[in-house]
């Protein structure tokens, strides 16, 4: 028997206004800052504000990527207004710089935390070891320590390595929190995939290497991708150790020099959120790029379903 | 070719003891079927034999080389699963290529080895398809090519035929027993499925509890079973066992009693086994119909005998019978088998 149409009706429109609302929720503060980022300051402070700009504008982008060539004193700070968005705060030439150690810093951090994770959780998962559980419950027990109790002792074994101040310092920071979690996501997943699979390989001629490389990577391409997007994103977003291992520009990652921005004797809205939108720009892309790999079904067919 | 020898070999998972000291010897060429119920130890031997559990005590040799501790991958053996594990993400020519592919060899190699397997199994057509796209009967076709196209001197097959339907599965049990006797390899087959055993194997080690019950020919295994277990174990319908003693020369229990060619000692208490189907028409057994069974080329029938004794015949689909039809039939008793009841060994 069909069902009577009013509830059909309700449910449908029920589910219309949630997903509405989500969207809203969840696009919403993406939605304003892209559209301040292309309106004056005077336009974006404006009661009621304008949703959408009247009178778009690139000059925030254009200040961010001149900002290199224009130098800001003590004497000159005031030279723009921040109504007219003229206003270049003092660290703007370290945007591009910082956009630059973020990406350095994501890349490796990515490609690091999967070389480690991948062929930890192999063994975890693969591998039949005297300690594998303890192995297992040990990387799981550091994730369980919050970051901000890790500061104060990270700090000091940086500082001993003679790694303050550079990329490396937070590569290595960052690695050590992704790698766990990581390890942890590709282990359910690697356990995951049928074992005959994996007998089958070593019969056929597979090492241990080669059974990761030709069976196991390519069946946990979703998780891998999963885990590059992660670690990059934790990377990209990181704040609080970037604060303090890194305290000159040369190190300095996109929060910090973002963060900056705010702080100073005056703050321009467009300018920060202009910055945000190019701060969004690698992750945006990334998602855009691996989202067609995080498909489910890579192990159909494998083995008698 | 090659030549398996298991000498005591063992493997325990803590206090749980899978396979208990076995002495197995294969021969050149030879197709041994290690059959028995669920847990009785045969996947655990075929995996200690092909490298992937790790053997707790005893050797492996194979030929003269031992190869206890040796990886799989150096084994040089060929398995085929019940679950295919085919490569989800290979086609099939992939799939059956990759055994040679990891062995370095060059394209045209691969190429000639892979086209050769895949028309020995009549897959030929399938060989671009991935296997999500094939029937359960087409994948182990393609299981059994990467088996094949390595030409190694072991085969060893975990139930292969299991997730099959009973069509596929005669034509593809057919197919192997062909597929041994053209590559002339050593084939170590686990099954607990009797027909397979009997009709593939050279030998069939019957196994219980990690033991080996019985090794012998599938006839003799029929024929002679060494204890109750092996005896229940082959043959449909089962054996049919009946506890009684030994008095005068015959086997008595109540008032059934059959002469026996061969008496153990008087008052012993024995099992007796009948083969459903070791019954003629016309002896001097009397018993009363209770359910007949026809299957078309023959007929089964429930019957109770003198003193209570419940048994199933194999007969004739002639036999004409009926619920509560009284009958009579004879039994041979060289075709008797008789167990001690103590220690449920052949007498």
């Amino acid at each position: 028997m069909k069902k009577p149409l009013a509830p059909r009706v309700t449910r449908a429109i029920l589910l219309t206004l949630f997903s509405a609302i989500f969207v809203l929720y969840v696009a919403g503060p993406v939605a304003w800052l892209v559209s301040s980022s292309l309106q004056s300051e005077a336009e974006i402070t404006r009661v009621p504000p304008n949703w959408l700009p009247q009178n778009p504008s690139i000059a925030n982008f254009e200040a961010i990527f001149s900002a290199a060539d224009r130098v800001v004193t003590y004497e000159n700070r005031r030279q723009g207004e921040a109504l007219t968005s003229t206003f270049l705060p003092s660290g703007a030439a370290n945007l591009l710089p910082a956009m630059r150690n973020s990406l350095v810093i994501g890349l490796w951090v990515a490609a690091l935390n999967l070389l480690l994770s991948v062929t930890a959780a192999y063994a975890i998962a693969v591998i039949d070891f005297r300690g594998r559980r303890a192995t297992l419950y040990t990387v799981l027990a550091t994730r369980v320590v919050p970051d901000i109790a890790l500061v104060v002792p990270l700090f000091l074994v940086i500082r001993n390595l003679g790694l303050i101040n550079s990329l490396g310092a937070l590569v290595v920071t960052y690695l050590a929190i992704t790698v766990p979690f990581t390890i942890f996501i590709l282990i359910s997943y690697f356990e995951g995939i049928p074992r005959d699979l994996y007998r089958a390989a070593r019969i056929d001629g597979c090492g241990h290497g080669r059974a990761l490389w030709h069976v196991y990577l390519p069946l946990s391409l979703p998780a891998l991708v999963a885990s590059l997007t992660f670690a990059f994103l934790t990377s990209w977003n990181e704040f609080v150790f970037a604060l303090v291992l890194t305290q000159n520009v040369a190190a300095q990652t996109l929060p910090i020099i973002i963060s900056g921005f705010i702080m100073d004797f005056t703050t321009s809205f467009s300018f920060v959120n202009a910055a945000g939108v190019i701060a969004i720009i690698p992750p945006v892309l990334m998602a855009v790029v691996f989202q067609r790999y995080i498909v489910s079904g890579l192990t159909a067919g494998a083995v008698k379903g | 070719m090659a030549r398996i020898t298991c000498a005591a070999l063992t493997k325990s998972y803590g206090a749980v003891l899978a396979v208990d000291a076995l002495d197995l010897s294969i021969g050149h060429g030879e197709f041994m079927v290690l059959l028995g119920p669920s847990g009785c130890g045969k996947t655990t031997t075929l995996n200690m034999i092909a490298g992937l559990e790790e053997i707790s005590a005893g050797r492996l040799l194979f030929d003269e080389t031992e190869v206890t501790w040796t990886p799989p991958h150096k084994r040089e053996v060929a398995m085929v699963f019940q679950s295919y594990a085919l490569y989800p993400n290979k086609t099939v020519r992939e799939n059956i290529a990759f055994p040679l592919r990891l062995r370095g060899q060059s394209a045209s190699e691969i190429e000639r080895a892979v086209g050769a397997a895949a028309e020995q199994l009549e897959i030929t057509h399938l060989l671009g398809r991935r296997p999500n796209e094939l029937s359960g009967g087409q994948r182990q076709r393609v299981a059994l090519g990467r088996a094949i196209v390595r030409k190694p001197s072991v085969f060893l097959m975990d139930e292969p035929l299991s997730n099959l339907d009973a069509t596929l599965r005669l034509s593809m049990r057919g197919l192997i027993k062909r597929l041994h006797q053209e590559l002339k390899a050593t084939f170590v087959y686990v099954t607990h499925d009797q027909a397979e055993a009997m009709t593939l194997a050279d030998r069939i080690a019957v196994m219980k509890g990690g033991l080996i019950q019985q090794l012998d020919t599938p006839e003799g295994i029929y024929e002679r079973p060494g204890n109750i277990f092996v005896a229940g174990f082959l043959g449909s319908p089962p054996i049919n066992l009946v506890e009684g003693v030994i008095a005068d020369g015959a086997f008595i229990r109540g008032d059934f009693r059959l002469p026996l060619s061969k008496p153990p000692e008087e008052g012993r208490a024995v099992v007796l086994g009948l083969r459903p189907e070791d019954v003629s028409a016309g002896g001097d057994v009397a018993a009363r119909v209770e359910l007949v069974s026809p299957l078309g080329s023959e007929t089964h029938l429930d019957v109770l005998a003198e003193g209570g004794v419940a048994l199933t015949l194999r007969v004739p689909k002639e036999w004409r019978a009926a619920p509560g039809d009284r009958l009579s039939f004879g039994i041979d008793p060289a075709r008797l088998h008789i167990f001690d009841k103590a220690s449920e060994t052949r007498l």
